[in-house]
């Protein structure tokens, strides 16, 4: 059984809030799916390593500068910029 | 059969016997008409097909010869970044979002004058699998709207399925490609990973996510995806196309092709399905194939494997969400974290913030050796079962999905029930292998049955050529009476 205590904690971590009335709803289905997780605990194969799909290996290119995005064009995404920069409240005092 | 759309009209083009400019505009109006029945369509981009059409004239009126996807009305899932072009996920997060950059897979086909008409509905995030949790209500299955076109592609399959598109481009996490061309009649192809670029395909589960085509024929199926899968260096795991161009072995002979088929892909699936399935084998058999039965054990694990890994993988790209470069910034917050929190709660739907949760708890610590890292020690149990079972066949015929499409508003009230009906094909992303699925039959409510037959790393040609070979000789495909009829 998942507490509603772990889900609190899983959504801080998840930078989610979970609102006073959804937390009992959230949390029963939250064990659910959990409990389905956990059906791979019940397989007697241990499993075999696997680090990657198709063996694929790092694929590395020089570090060359090469040109980017129009500076304005990417701040037009953003709801707040000032003076060329992603606008945020001061993070530290 | 089900003939080929895009052969057709690009006949029809280069013989003069239609503009392209007029033939945008037939789908264009078809559109209009007929897309508040299907909700295919969340961005339609007429201007923009108009200008494609105007060139291809132009070209034509020259003399010029065109290629053969040149000209032809498309559609692409709201997750394929178009530059200009709004591109949202279906999600309230991206509601504004428009890109500065084109997919990969859209900067080929835009080179070659496709005609983009607008940008087509889907599961908020690809998480789902009816197109309930869009944040613009989910598509409708253009054989029978009160039924839901599948998801999480399901826009492009509505569209497609109700011919207000030529074809489409989707993606395929767990199954949203397959599934809702299964649903709406149609054929969706899922390629080997790396076989199509992903730049620009906004990302859910990396490992899993691929582009392929969802059109009315596996001739066009074959014809989009070769046109597509080129190697791709903004992709690391690009690799592109391994072998010839699919077209060229299409029609191909089958006899002595050795289908497998394994029990386990039939446990649970509703009788109508594994009668279509049992009467596509006898077909097989009268085109010379031989059917070879065999097991295939580790598929229990798979629906299991797949949620966690996905899930794992989507709490990691969906982090990028917090509202200070793009998309929705909640409006009222006292620091950045709180910001960040509330912009996310506000912007998420319910069944993104389950798949974050689950993802968040199974890579916490004191689970991720539980959960995560034994799911991905099964991944490898399931890629080895695959590789020993192609030593013994050349493809495997499967359903694609056990049941045919839900009614509206069924899918979203029990979320392990909805996670079953990917059981059959998450396999085959868990494995990176390609899968085609091809209409097979009509259930009692005359609601399309889709078969899925499932290859070899890069072995799209032959589970093509068996799809071909199939549709040919079986003559399943039923148009629905929606949309621009050819």
């Amino acid at each position: 059984m998942v507490s509603k205590e772990e889900i609190m904690k899983i959504a801080i971590l998840s930078k989610l809030f979970v609102a006073e009335d959804e937390i009992d709803g959230l949390t029963a289905d939250m064990d659910k799916i959990i409990a389905f997780a956990d059906t791979i605990n019940n397989a007697s194969d241990e499993g075999t390593d696997f680090d990657n799909i198709n063996n694929l290996s790092n694929v590395l290119r020089e570090d060359e500068v090469v040109p980017s995005y129009d500076r304005e064009k990417i701040l037009a995404n953003a709801k707040d910029s000032d003076d060329g920069c992603f606008l945020v409240k001061n993070i530290m005092k | 059969m089900s003939e080929s759309k895009i052969v057709k009209l690009h006949g029809m083009l280069a013989n003069k016997e239609i503009s392209c400019t007029e033939l945008t505009q037939t789908y264009i109006d078809a559109i209009q008409k007929d897309n508040a029945a299907l909700n295919a369509y969340v961005t339609v981009t007429p201007e923009t097909a108009l200008s494609a059409a105007r060139t291809v004239d132009e070209k034509i009126a020259k003399g010029e010869t065109i290629g053969l996807l040149e000209g032809i009305p498309m559609t692409l899932k709201d997750n394929i970044s178009t530059d200009g072009i709004k591109t949202t996920c279906c999600s309230k997060i991206l509601e504004d979002y428009v890109p500065i950059y084109d997919a990969t897979v859209w900067n080929i086909l835009k080179k070659q004058n496709a005609v983009l008409l607008g940008k087509t509905n889907m599961d908020e995030f690809a998480m789902g699998s009816s197109c309930e949790t869009s944040c613009f209500g989910g598509a409708k299955n253009p054989h029978n709207t009160d039924h839901v076109a599948g998801g999480s592609s399901g826009g492009v399959a509505s569209a497609v399925g109700g011919n207000i598109a030529v074809y489409g481009l989707g993606s395929d996490t767990g199954g949203s490609i397959r599934q809702p061309a299964s649903f709406c009649g149609i054929v969706g192809l899922k390629p080997t990973y790396g076989a199509v670029s992903r730049y620009g395909l906004i990302a859910y589960a990396s490992s899993f996510d691929q582009i392929g085509p969802i059109t009315t024929s596996v001739e066009d199926a074959a014809a989009v995806f070769d046109a597509v899968s080129e190697y791709d260096e903004k992709d690391s795991t690009s690799q592109g196309r391994k072998e010839a161009p699919v077209t060229d072995t299409l029609k191909n002979d089958i006899k002595g092709m050795k289908i497998g088929i394994a029990k386990e892909y039939l446990d649970g699936v509703r009788d109508e399905v594994k009668e279509a399935i049992q009467k596509a084998t006898d077909i097989y058999q009268s085109l010379g194939a031989e059917i070879v039965y065999f097991d295939l054990p580790a598929l229990k694990y798979a629906l299991p494997v797949y949620y966690i890994l996905a899930c794992a993988e989507a709490s990691s790209n969906l982090g990028r969400y917090d509202g200070i470069r793009y998309g929705y910034k909640a409006d009222n917050y006292f620091d950045v974290n709180d910001m960040i929190k509330k912009t996310r709660s506000n912007g998420f739907g319910d069944e993104v913030k389950k798949r974050i949760l689950l993802g968040t708890y199974v890579l916490s610590s004191g689970y991720y050796d539980a959960y995560y890292k034994k799911a991905q020690n099964l991944r490898g149990t399931i890629v080895n079962a695959f590789k020993n079972a192609f030593t013994g066949c050349d493809v495997i015929l499967a359903p694609t999905v056990p049941m045919t499409a839900f009614e509206n508003g069924h899918a979203v009230s029990d979320p392990i029930e909805t996670y079953l009906t990917d059981i059959c094909t998450v396999p085959v992303n868990i494995a990176g292998l390609p899968g085609v699925s091809v209409p097979c039959g009509f259930d009692k409510k005359g609601l399309p049955i889709g078969m899925q037959l499932i290859g070899n790393t890069f072995g799209e040609a032959k589970i093509l050529n068996a799809a071909w070979q199939y549709e040919n000789a079986a003559n399943m495909f039923k148009a629905a009476d929606f949309g621009v009829k050819l």
